[in-house]
């Protein structure tokens, strides 16, 4: 019975391996660390996730992608998708794997390493160019086209790029 | 759900809907492309606070998200008169939008401790976007008060009108005695207006801008009851239009200007012609 149980919850994180954030469809949910539990009981699944941003438009979509990749999955019978600000989605949740696919996606992963204090929010003077590797870079703009984005300039290979902001 | 908690919901959730609306009238608009993206986002941050916010009251309340933000009367709005002013110009805008984070940082830091386990959450993650918007407000008020002259009086000006109406953010909420009672406001609003009186003034002491700007606003700040239960300041000298309240007090408890009677007419308008029409 508890090998039955185990089964689902692979499945289930195998399914949300596959569910892409819409507006990064390079990164999965689970690479973003968006998915805080996944729980099984019986046939039914319970997945709890963090939204990035609070006004993050993509939640709704995000939201019923989970449920319906995970009602694919045989023996499920039911799924819930919940979401939750506890505790609040940090930018440290991004995976390795995650900041090497928002780097070929060209978008800069976020900086620093290991958890983001309040304190230390702001964009970073510098950032690393996804196209061409350069630190030469500077920061045009805290906000861009998503909230979760800032506008960087590239003075080495003079290109625009985006970086995921810390948060 | 208790009175005092949906009261500080709705007031913080107005604030940040209705100055969110405000800032969106940039979009397409601003000065600079830059700005243009700028403000375009920061409404965006603003709108999904309100829209957490009111989920957060409507899961409690049995109300919708929706129908709270855009299905009430003018009057049911509880957000400060500051937030409900037009745009004006850039420097008033950079003004307002550095007041209101400038306040809307200390009230959150208030918050993390409120008595209300879901709130909390909120307000944790909401403080660290806002952190983006203060930089950003900051930023912009250095440049111009360090920039040309013309500039600085502009900022100057937008800085007096602000600055006075600030006050409103700190007016008593609805129930604000019961709200510091059962713990959901960990502090009254008086103390929250203090702190920001004593962090704005600094920072606008080392900028070099104009005392006059904020001694102003330490007169209009002792707040009275009145019969009717409305809040009027006392020891007011420069609210002409308004002979029974300060310039920008009374959005608390429902008495907004006409300004934000044409804000609401294009705000409600689509939800209004079609209301629990699905997208």
């Amino acid at each position: 019975m508890v090998s039955a149980v185990r089964t689902i919850e692979d499945a289930v994180w195998d399914a949300l391996g596959g569910v892409q954030d819409p507006e990064i469809p390079a990164v999965s949910v689970v690479d973003m660390g968006m998915v805080r539990d996944v729980t099984v009981e019986g046939t039914t699944v319970t997945v709890v996730m963090l939204p990035t941003f609070t006004g993050c438009p993509a939640v709704p979509i995000i939201k019923s992608d989970v449920a319906a990749a995970v009602s694919m999955i045989d023996d499920v019978t039911g799924v819930r998708v919940e979401i939750t600000f506890t505790p609040p989605w940090t930018t440290d949740r991004i995976t390795d794997q995650g900041r090497e696919k928002l780097r070929e996606f060209g978008l800069a992963p976020p900086t620093g390493e290991g958890p983001v204090l309040i304190t230390d929010i702001g964009l970073p003077e510098v950032a690393e160019c996804p196209f061409c590797g350069s630190r030469d870079t500077h920061s045009e703009n805290a906000f861009g086209p998503t909230p979760c984005r800032a506008i960087y300039y590239c003075d080495a290979c003079r290109q625009p790029f985006e970086q995921f902001k810390p948060v | 759900m208790s009175e005092a908690l949906a009261s500080l919901l709705t007031a913080l959730a107005d604030d940040e809907l209705i100055l969110g609306h405000r800032h969106s009238e940039w979009t397409g608009f601003a000065p600079h492309i830059e700005e243009d993206v700028a403000f375009s986002s920061i409404a965006q941050d603003e709108i999904g606070h309100a829209a957490a916010l009111y989920s957060l009251l409507a899961q409690r309340s049995g109300g919708d998200a929706d129908g709270l933000a855009l299905g009430r009367d003018a009057a049911a709005y509880r957000h400060a008169v500051l937030c409900e002013r037009p745009n004006r110009d850039w420097a008033y805008t950079l003004a307002r939008h550095w007041v209101y984070d400038t306040a809307d940082a200390i009230r959150l830091e208030a918050l993390h401790d409120t008595a209300d386990e879901d709130l909390r959450a909120l307000v944790t993650k909401m403080s660290r976007e806002e952190r983006y918007h203060l930089i950003h407000a900051d930023a912009w008020i250095e440049r111009v008060a360090a920039g040309p002259v013309e500039g600085r009086m502009k900022l100057e000006d937008g800085l007096k009108e602000a600055f006075e109406e600030a006050l409103g953010l700190f007016e008593p909420i609805e129930h604000e005695e019961k709200a510091v009672h059962e713990g959901y406001l960990p502090l009254p609003s008086s103390e929250l207006a203090r702190r920001f009186r004593e962090l704005a003034a600094n920072k606008l002491d080392e900028l070099g801008v104009q005392t006059e700007i904020y001694s102003r606003s330490d007169e209009a700040a002792e707040f009275v009851a009145s019969s009717s239960g409305d809040l009027i300041a006392s020891g007011d000298e420069h609210a002409e239009s308004q002979p029974e309240r300060a310039r920008g007090l009374g959005g608390r408890s429902g008495h907004h200007s006409d300004e934000f009677q044409d804000l609401w007419d294009v705000m409600t308008s689509t939800y209004r012609n079609n209301p629990g029409a699905t997208w």
